[in-house]
Order: C-alpha cells, then structure tokens, then sequence
C-alpha cells in the first residue's frame, strides 16, 4: 500500500458537513483534503436542462442516491431476528457524488426548539423523573443552543434562507413560528410564495386557533448573493427539488455555494472517486494516524496520513467507519454499555390527502420547502402531562412538486388500474392536496447500529446493521399528532378527506420515509454514553473529530440540517485552533 | 369473429405492430399461422407497407428488444387490460406502455442495476422489500409464465386469449395474493414489480416509450417542462394553468 504525503486535515465525505468545516479551515489557512467517493455532477444531464427533468432517472431509479450493489444496510426489527439486507432501499437516500444528500435535499432547515441540546433535563424538569420510560435512552447532548446560535445565524446567511422569523431575541414575531428559538433579526430572504394548498392550510389552521408559518427555507426567494459572494438565483417553482440537482442554482447546496469557492482556497484538495476503507488507529496513541482508501480510478489502496481526520460522511458511514477501525466500544444492548452504535434514530411520519373539486391547487408547481407548517404539537411544545408519550411532530401542507410517477392522489377506493382510475386521476390531480406529520423519533435501548456478521459490501467489509423498529413511543406520538393533522383536515372544507392512518410497525424500508436518520456516534459530556465529546472530539482518538446527524443524540420533529451545518462551521473553527494547539476541547 | 376474438385480435397489437415495421422485421419462426402469411405479405411488399404506414410519433420505435412472441403477447394483453381504450386515453398498447415496459426489462433496470445482490438468500418479510437473487428481467418473465399457468388452470387459455372481464378479475386476483405458485409469490411480481412498471410506463417523460404523446399528461393536466413556474405561481395560483393541457417533454427540448 502506497503511502501519500501527509496533509494537515482530511475530511472523509464531500458533502455539507466537509464543506462547512473546511469553509472555516481554509479561511485560517489550515490545509484539507477531501475525500469523495463518488464523482461530480455539475454539467451532466442531472444538473442541467432538459435532464435533470427527468422523474425516472433521478427519482424512481434513485440516479443521485448511494449504489445498493456497492453498499446496502441489513435490517432487523428485534434482537432474536436474522437480518436482511436491503435489496433496494425506498425509505432513506444517502447520495454520492460532491455534494453528498445536500445536492438533493428539499431545503428545509430548522433550528431546533432551544431545550432540544437538553432534552433529558427538560422532561424530567418539567415532569419528574419518572417522565422518561426505563427504554427510551434520551440524554443532554452536553451543548446549547446558545453556543450554537452564531453559528445558525452563519449558515442562514450563507445558504441565504428564505422564511419569515418567529422570535427575535425573544419576541414573538407574527406570521412566524412562535416556538422557535430566539434569532438574531429576519431571514436573510423573505419566505417562499404560498401555494393554494398553503393558503388552505393557513386559513384552517387559523380557524383552529394554530398559528401557521412558512418553513424555512434553503430554497431561494430571490436572487442572493451570500457573505462568501457566491450566488442563488430565484426559485422557479418546478417542482424537482427533492431526489433533484436545482439546475438553476436556486437551491442552496455545497456544490453551489462551498465546493467552487473552496477550489480557488490555497491549501484546498477534493479527490473525487476515493473509497474510504478504515482510519489507521493508534489505539495505545490515542490517536489516529490517517485513512486508508481505494482510489477507483485504478483500483489501488493508499495510506493517506494526516494530523487530524474528521468524518464527515452520512449518518451510517461515520459509525461504519468507527466499527470497522475498532474505535471506541460498541454499543450492546443487552447490558446497555458501550457508545458506538446506540442512540440510532429516525424520524416518525405520517401524512394523508384532501380533495377539493372547486380548488385549483396545481401541486406540479411546487418547491421542496414551499410549505405551511404549525409547530403546536412538536417535540415538547404541548403539554404531555398523562399522554402517555413523548415528543411530537411539526404538521404542514407542502407542495413539492407532485411529480406524476410518485404523487398523484387519488380518493380512498379507487381502483388500482382501468377506466376508473383514469377519470380519479384526472379528477383529482389538480384539485388535491397533502397534510403531512413529521415527528421526533426518540432512542431506543434496542435501536441501535453494529456490524452485519454475514453480508458484505463490494470491498469486501461487513454492511451496517440495523437494529430499528418503531417502538411504542413513536407509535402513540403519531397516533395522537395524526389525530390533530385529521382534525385540520376535517376543518378544512373538503369534498373527500382520505384516512389518517398513523405510523405502523413494522418499519418498512419499501417505503420511502425521511432521509433524516441519526445518531450511532452521538455527543455528550459522558464518554461512558458518548462516542464524541460536545466539541465533537473523539474521547479515545484526540485528533479524530465526527461531525453530521450520526452525533445527534435523539431525533427531533425538525429536519437535521440546521443543527448539523451550525455544528460543521463551529467544527471548523474548533480544528482550526486545536491544528495550532493540539489538546483536548 | 365473436366479440372475445375480435379482442384478443386487438390485444395483439404486438403482430400488427411487427407487420407495420415492414422493411426492419426479423423473421421470427413459430409465429402463428395466419400472421405468419400476414408478414409474408409484408415482406413481400415492403416498398408498399413503408409508403402505407406512416412513422408514428406516438410510438417512436417499434418492437421488442426483450420479450418473446409470447411474452409480448401477454404484456399486451395486460396493458390493455390495464390502460383500456377509452375516453382518457388510447389503448395501452397505442400508449406505448408494452414498449416502455420491455425497455426497461431489456436495459438497466432489468439487469437489477444499483440492486444489492449478494447472498446468502433468506426469506424476509415484506417489509425488507424483495428478496430474489432473480434480476427483474428474469423475474418479470418467471412470474409472467407462472401468472399464464394460473390463467391455463382456471379458464383453459393463456392470459392474452381469456376475455377482458375475466382477465381483469384475474388481474385483480393476483394482486390480492388469490393464486400463489408454490415456488414464486404473484402477489409480490405484480405487486411490487409490475404494477410500479404500469404507472411508471404511463407517466414517465415520453421519452423512455411509454406516455405516448403525454397522453398521461395531458389527461391529468401536468404541463411537463421547462415547469420554469416563476410567474406562474403567482398569476395561476388557485386557476387553471394554461401549460397543462399542452404539456411538453425532454423529447421537445432536445
């Protein structure tokens, strides 16, 4: 095996997180090196007209997503159960290429409610000790919102977000979000236009006493020229956002906003087509020496020494990557100790449908994040008192784009195929709409990740296990938040409300879900529940650093972006002064 | 002709189809006799099939690159069960949801691209999605003739000759799990590989075969591309769009 020259950082994963950090590293004239394992696609037909409409290619045949043949997940519901490998996974898509899953995400992005960082310390706080059943492991997650904050208020103005602010240092602002925690001043952009959907939901909601606020949105208002001087242009509502590349650059992503600037940084290296396979671990060091890699281009392995590493690679491949270089204890659920693994999350959802013959809701114009949304019955922003569960969901009528493969709806009892099902989808395509619950999803003692012991990816090492259902938490969440979404929907005068049908077990990987999966090598001030600590710092590997939601402790009724771009800039600037420094954060 | 004949006689739209092709027909042996002497002529005549048959923008590319005279026959047959003549839309056939369909068997997707295919092979649950070391060619065809069998043992013909009410019902049978082969679930091939084919073939852009015309499209109003909805947005919300009734393809932009 080749050994390369050392660098000072590499950054394993070209996605957001790599880009946020290496945006502050490179600002201090520290060196990195980015590690990619798939290609790029700026040009090709996926990023540019007439392709990139093209809802087989990129959607139904996943064209931006992770190769299954290459790497899969096995999936196991219960501990005495085989696990199986996903042939064709439907219900996450983590993506490959620069840009990671930022170059098709729909562009939500939350800041999370301001107690989540504390999540433990707020339930008991507010109803007792006892509040937190014996097998839902949530723990702090040993920071604050408050150390977080300025770096939300950098990544708002770098990716230039559209939405309409909720609480400004502590007051409530009208037509935002009232539970969101404090911000500086506005979003950089007005929020997104609404969509007749959006204008039902909102009166509804209204109605209801709710208070509805635009999503904020990492889709652009308008032109935008963010601190860096790079540019978004104005979102043209074409309704391929999601699964999509925005060929018209009005979606924030790495690939528009990080990836070009920082090829012009001195000291600034991506290497595309390089498979991570381990990090070379000084056990007895405490630290680690490098990575070890395929360079795909011809087929060889390399050492790639460096003073620091940080895994910036989606949520599964951060704790893959631990696992296989024997890096901190995995977690066993049987005696509830170790860290690497525990903690895994995912995100409770369910949604349902209205008909309105007399509305023209037009749902193929549409944006990933146009979309009205109340947060009344989110995480711990209602009363739980006697509920019987914790957490709880955002609720919100989106309009993505209704690409007709995917999403057309149709009235309960259409046939599936003939005459009938012709006339329902020309009947209702345009004049239906959706209501949507996406939920927190709690820790689990029995939700965890590890290695498969049979299955194998292309290189030759063990798949990552999981171990995921959806465990009775969540179910009565979604049970108790669905009842809420059908309450709008009851109240919003249509002609045909279809069924609200709550979360079920068990978890289906056919279906697709939320690409928001967490945890496996979560932070915390405890190394003996924790993988990294608060600053990200590996607790048996000074120089290893773990960044992205695979650090997340527990799953919110929020998209990860927010908190896991906020953590990546503040990562950035914490590598910058321990390259100087080297010690323990 | 009984009224049955004339359909299975129009559910074989993929002879005609070969017939038309005139000039680019490979003579495939085993057809039946009476199209058989139909190619003949054909043949014979090519110069006058070309002048008579117009290239039809509806269907670009005539024939199958993956499906046999049989199997074909079966295809057809359920794409005009599934997608009828009707007010809506032309037959499935005219549709070009057979040709999408064998396009799709025959190129990436059929040779189970992206798909995890190691072993060992255990049964799953549902929920661990299919579990088949069959690519999706392989698995379309085997499922094809075990649903004929099915179609043998309960009306003594093949699917593509049993009448449309029957083979609708039959359909409707085989998704609900009503005639399990002891060695190939037909509730999961139809359920989870040709059924997501079906709509994929009716409403994918043009350009893969299927949506002939944007027949699909413009049933249900999706005006297609640039979808460049700025304005749109803001002077549609709440109305009709004026795009949607003439909808535009990659085909058109390219």
């Amino acid at each position: 095996m080749q050994k390369l020259p050392k660098k000072t950082v590499v950054i394993v994963g070209g996605g957001l997180t790599a880009g946020l950090a290496a945006r502050q590293l490179t600002a201090k004239n520290v060196e990195v090196l980015v590690l990619e394992r798939g290609g790029s696609h700026a040009g090709s037909a996926a990023a540019t007209l007439p392709g990139q409409r093209d809802e087989l290619r990129w959607d139904s045949h996943q064209g931006l997503v992770q190769d299954w043949s290459i790497e899969t997940y096995t999936l196991r519901h219960n501990g005495n159960e085989t696990a199986l490998p996903a042939r064709w996974m439907e219900a996450f898509l983590p993506g490959e290429g620069l840009g990671g899953a930022g170059n098709h995400w729909n562009g939500h992005t939350w800041r999370w409610s301001e107690y989540d960082p504390q999540i433990r310390t707020r339930y008991e706080t507010r109803y007792g000790k006892q509040a937190i059943p014996k097998d839902v492991s949530l723990q702090d997650w040993g920071t604050t919102y408050a150390e977080l904050r300025p770096y939300h208020e950098l990544f708002e103005k770098l990716f230039g977000l559209s939405g309409k602010a909720g609480n400004i240092n502590g007051v409530i602002q009208p037509g935002g979000n009232p539970f969101e925690a404090p911000r500086d001043g506005d979003y950089p952009q007005k929020p997104l236009e609404i969509t007749e959907s959006g204008l039902v939901f909102k009166a509804t909601a209204e109605k209801l006493g709710y208070k509805p606020f635009p999503t904020p949105a990492a889709n652009s208002f308008g032109a935008y020229v963010n601190p860096d001087g790079q540019k978004l242009a104005a979102c043209q509502y074409c309704g391929h956002c999601e699964r999509f590349i925005c060929e018209a650059n009005a979606k924030a992503t790495p690939q528009v906003l990080l990836y070009p600037m920082l090829a012009e940084r001195k000291g600034f290296e991506v290497r595309l087509r390089c498979h991570v396979l381990g990090l070379i671990y000084d056990e007895g060091g405490k630290r680690v020496t490098g990575v070890r890699y395929v360079d795909l281009l011809n087929g060889q392995e390399y050492e790639q020494p460096a003073d620091v590493v940080i895994l910036g690679a989606f949520t599964m491949m951060n704790t893959k990557l631990l696992l296989t270089s024997r890096i901190g204890k995995p977690y066993d659920p049987l005696t509830q100790t170790g860290v690497v693994g525990k903690n895994f999350c995912y995100q409770a959802s369910s949604n349902m449908s209205l008909f309105m013959k007399d509305r023209w809701f037009n749902p193929f114009m549409g944006a990933g994040s146009a979309q009205l949304c109340i947060d009344e019955f989110n995480n711990d922003n209602f009363d739980h008192a006697g509920l019987g569960f914790l957490g709880g969901a955002s609720i919100s009528a989106a309009v993505y784009g209704s690409r007709p493969i995917k999403t057309r709806r149709l009235p309960p009892g259409t046939p599936r195929w003939g005459t009938e099902w012709k006339r329902a989808n020309a009947e209702w395509y345009a004049h239906s709409m959706g209501l949507n619950a996406a939920g927190s999803c709690y820790p689990h003692r029995d939700n965890y990740l590890d290695l498969d012991p049979t299955y194998t990816d292309a290189y030759g090492q063990p798949l990552v296990r999981m171990n995921f259902d959806w465990r009775g938490n969540e179910l009565a969440m979604s049970k108790f938040v669905t009842e809420k979404m059908n309450g709008i929907a009851k109240a919003a005068g249509a002609d045909i409300v279809g069924p609200a049908n709550p979360l079920k077990a068990p978890f289906d990987i056919r279906v697709y879900n939320t690409t928001h999966i967490t945890g496996g090598t979560v932070m915390g001030a405890d190394p003996a529940t924790s993988v990294v600590s608060p600053r990200l710092q590996h607790w048996d590997a000074q120089n290893l650093f773990v960044v992205g939601a695979s650090v997340f402790a527990h799953n919110a009724g929020y998209n990860p972006t927010g908190p896991l771009a906020a953590m990546a800039l503040r990562l950035g600037d914490d590598v910058a002064s321990y390259v100087d420094r080297p010690r323990d954060l | 002709m009984s009224e049955e004949d004339h359909d299975v006689e129009k559910r074989r739209g993929f002879l005609r189809q070969l017939v038309g092709a005139g000039s680019a027909l490979p003579l495939a042996p085993g057809l039946a006799g009476t199209v058989i002497a139909d190619m003949a002529v054909a043949v014979a005549e090519p110069a006058a099939a070309e002048t008579a048959v117009q290239p039809q923008a509806a269907s670009p590319v005539a024939g199958y690159i993956c499906f046999g005279p049989e199997e074909a026959a079966f295809v057809e047959a359920l794409v005009n069960i599934m997608c009828p003549a009707d007010e809506f839309t032309p037959n499935g056939v005219d549709c070009g949801l057979a040709t999408f369909i064998d396009r799709q068997l025959g190129g990436d997707f059929g040779r189970g691209a992206k798909r995890y295919s190691r072993g060992p092979w255990l049964a799953g649950k549902p929920q661990h999605g299919l579990q088949l070391p069959l690519t999706p060619e392989q698995h379309f065809k085997a499922g094809l003739a075990a649903a004929n069998k099915a179609s043998v043992a309960k009306y003594g013909k093949g699917f593509d000759e049993i009448a449309p009410a029957d083979a609708n019902q039959f359909l409707t049978d085989v998704a609900a799990g009503k005639f399990e082969d002891p060695r190939l679930s037909l509730a999961l091939w139809f359920n989870e590989l040709v059924y997501p084919l079906f709509t994929q073939a009716c409403f994918a852009d043009p350009i893969y075969g299927g949506n002939a015309d944007k027949v699909f499209w413009k049933m249900i109003g999706y005006p297609g591309l640039p979808a460049t909805n700025a304005v749109n947005m803001i002077q549609y919300r709440g109305k009709p769009v004026p795009q949607a009734k003439d909808p535009k393809s990659i085909v058109d932009f390219s």
